[in-house]
């Protein structure tokens, strides 16, 4: 979509300096991003809770779903409507996160990697003792579990990946807020119309 | 992040001494500078109280310089004891470095003591300004970071200054000692201010600088090489033992790691409604994990809703953002796309807008009810390029939409104005005139 690919270049830029800069120094990403946290927590209650952010977004999702529209049927299914609404939210971010990222270049590549599914295979011999699985500590598993839901931070240290989580948090409770605000509005102007009709045609008549 | 701490002093050392004296050097320029210009630090102590028992605490300079020393002793022989209570009772402030460098200030025995003080002084800048968050007094944290920039100059020049004048091994020592209980990082100059001060609250003692020292100690060849004193050097978290802890690299990796991990679980905790009474990781982070699920099943579920709704999107949305939702939203509408930096597509706000209305209206016809809406939004946005003369024909031909249609726009409407409305661009003046004549 036209859309997207605006967008990930953009994300893509918003990359590069950033690893050209870690490249020439020896800067440790983690510090970095430490740095980053206390503006981007300090930043993110601003960021995400403003309403005028939050009107850009409605309005941008407007249009992105208008644009999708006009060229595929796909966003009248709730999924096409869902996947607008989080490219729009990750290019609201500006590509300052990775999760942002993440998401503005999953349609674009094919994401193989995940459709692979790690498949052990175990010989043949059913007559060994079952082996007990090897559990991962209780964090470890529930660190896991985060990474899977916040996209693009599936192998991320802990406390980046809280820190991705923080941001991804107040967007998606920025992109609830504006969504329905969006809905609510339709449903009651539809409210309105079917009113206005009916009472034409009942005038009519 | 534990490779930060600990890859500087084990990796293959050359290079690491080097961006580590290089550091010092920097440091000590920027000591000099300091000296120069005595920055205002009497910025520090307005309005804290807990600077003033810092003060009161601190007020034997003796003390004190037995605590440097102590602490130099402890940095060069790895002695986890601290003989100075001071520092003790340090520890239990929020702001302790705050009150440290205040009442270090107040002291200002010597010129060692100044430097540790001076840099001191300028590191409460940098913790308060990332401790913003955590720290209660506003005023505190508007002072210290307007001042930041110049801190950490200065600071970063103050240990490079020390560091020139540290050929020896004592001078070292009041180096390592100097840095004050904080994380610094270096090579801030480049970066934003916000990103420099990272400080934290969490104060440790021993730094990874004093494992650097060490070797630089031994390295004299490394020393005299380094002789370049740029500002930009290669970022590392200095972090200093607190009293009574273990003083090993590894230890103080870990509670570094750990700390980090703390501090983001509390911002989370903020975020996250109802995890206030949940102590421990494994607690919070379930309560994340169903915090993010049901904010994504949120997502997904008005989605779907919208998508329900999309048919009357066109339409419904120039209501909206005329009328209700949006009270400036005409303005906002393309000023809202046009500010932003981003999507070129976008900005195609007039065409994609008509497009979609005349793309809207085609969908329709089969619907009365939409047809209704389409006739509505369609003369008002759409050109005449976009203009499908069937549609209207088809719209015509129902007698329904006909009665419906002349009562709302009149009896004009149908006869002579269709041609006129699709000139009108899609404004946000015309936009709400336009509604306020159909309704």
């Amino acid at each position: 979509m036209a859309s997207h690919s605006i967008s990930n270049p953009e994300a893509n830029s918003n990359r590069l300096p950033d690893s050209k800069r870690s490249k020439k120094r020896r800067r440790i990403a983690t510090e970095n991003q430490a740095g980053q946290l206390h503006n981007s927590s300090t930043e993110n209650q601003t960021r995400w809770k403003s309403t005028s952010e939050q009107q850009i977004y409605s309005s941008r999702l407007v249009e992105a779903l208008r644009q999708s529209r006009r060229t595929s049927s796909a966003p009248a299914t709730g999924n096409g409507v869902r996947k607008t609404a989080y490219r729009v939210l990750a290019a609201a971010a500006k590509g300052r996160t990775r999760w942002s990222r993440a998401i503005l270049t999953n349609g674009l590549r094919l994401r193989q990697q995940h459709k692979k599914k790690k498949v052990k295979v175990t010989g043949g011999i059913r007559s060994r003792k079952p082996v007990v699985k090897k559990r991962l500590p209780v964090l470890q598993r529930k660190v896991k579990v985060l990474g899977r839901l916040v996209p693009g931070c599936r192998k991320l240290s802990f406390p980046n990946l809280l820190e991705e989580a923080t941001d991804y948090i107040a967007a998606l409770e920025m992109q609830v807020r504006a969504m329905a605000a969006l809905a609510g509005l339709f449903t009651r102007a539809e409210a309105e119309e079917a009113d206005t009709s009916d009472r034409l045609g009942s005038n009519l008549s | 992040m534990l490779h930060c701490l600990n890859a500087p002093g084990n990796a293959a050392g050359n290079c690491t001494d080097m961006s580590v004296l290089e550091r010092q050097r920097a440091r000590t320029k920027w000591q000099e500078e300091q000296l120069i210009h005595q920055p205002p630090q009497p910025c520090y102590f307005e309005g804290n109280d807990q600077f003033n028992n810092g003060f009161s605490m601190l007020n034997q300079g003796q003390d004190f310089l037995n605590l440097m020393n102590s602490e130099m002793g402890h940095v060069v022989k790895v002695d986890p004891g601290l003989d100075n209570n001071g520092w003790q009772e340090f520890g239990q402030f929020g702001g302790e470095v705050l009150g440290l460098g205040s009442s270090g200030f107040v002291t200002g025995s010597g010129f060692e003591l100044n430097y540790g003080i001076s840099r001191t002084v300028s590191c409460p800048e940098d913790v308060a300004a990332a401790a913003a968050v955590e720290e209660t007094a506003a005023t505190e944290t508007t002072q210290r970071e307007s001042v930041s920039p110049e801190k950490m100059t200065s600071l970063v020049g103050r240990e490079s200054f020390k560091k020139r004048k540290a050929d020896k091994n004592q001078s070292l020592k009041a180096v390592a000692g100097e840095e004050s209980r904080e994380k610094r990082i270096k090579g801030c100059n480049e970066e934003d201010e916000s990103k420099i001060t990272e400080e934290y609250s969490n104060n440790s003692k021993n730094t990874t600088h004093n494992n650097n020292i060490k070797r630089e100690t031994s390295a004299d060849t490394s020393k005299d090489n380094s002789k370049v004193s740029e500002v930009q050097k290669p970022d590392y978290i200095h972090v200093r033992a607190r009293r009574g802890q273990a003083t090993d690299s590894h230890s103080l990796a870990e509670r570094v790691r750990r700390e980090k991990i703390s501090e983001r679980m509390k911002y989370l905790q903020d975020l996250v409604p109802g995890c206030n009474k949940i102590t421990g990781k494994a607690g919070m982070l379930d309560e994340i994990i169903n915090y993010v699920q049901s904010l994504q099943r949120q997502v997904e579920f008005l989605s779907m809703k919208l998508a329900a709704v999309n048919p009357s999107l066109d339409f419904n949305i120039d209501n909206f953002f005329a009328k209700e939702v949006f009270p400036g939203s005409t303005s906002n509408f393309p000023i809202g796309v046009q500010s932003e930096i981003t999507n070129p597509a976008y900005l195609q706000f007039n065409p994609l807008q008509q497009l979609a209305s005349c793309s809207g209206l085609e969908m329709g016809i089969n619907n009365p009810d939409m047809a209704l809406r389409r006739t509505i939004s369609a003369p008002l946005s759409i050109p005449d390029t976009f203009l499908d003369s069937s549609c209207f024909d088809q719209i015509q031909t129902s007698s329904g939409w006909d009665g419906n249609l002349q009562n709302i726009y009149g009896m004009e409407f149908l006869q002579g104005r269709l041609t006129s409305f699709p000139g009108q661009q899609f404004t946000g003046s015309n936009e709400a005139s336009n509604l306020k004549m159909e309704m």
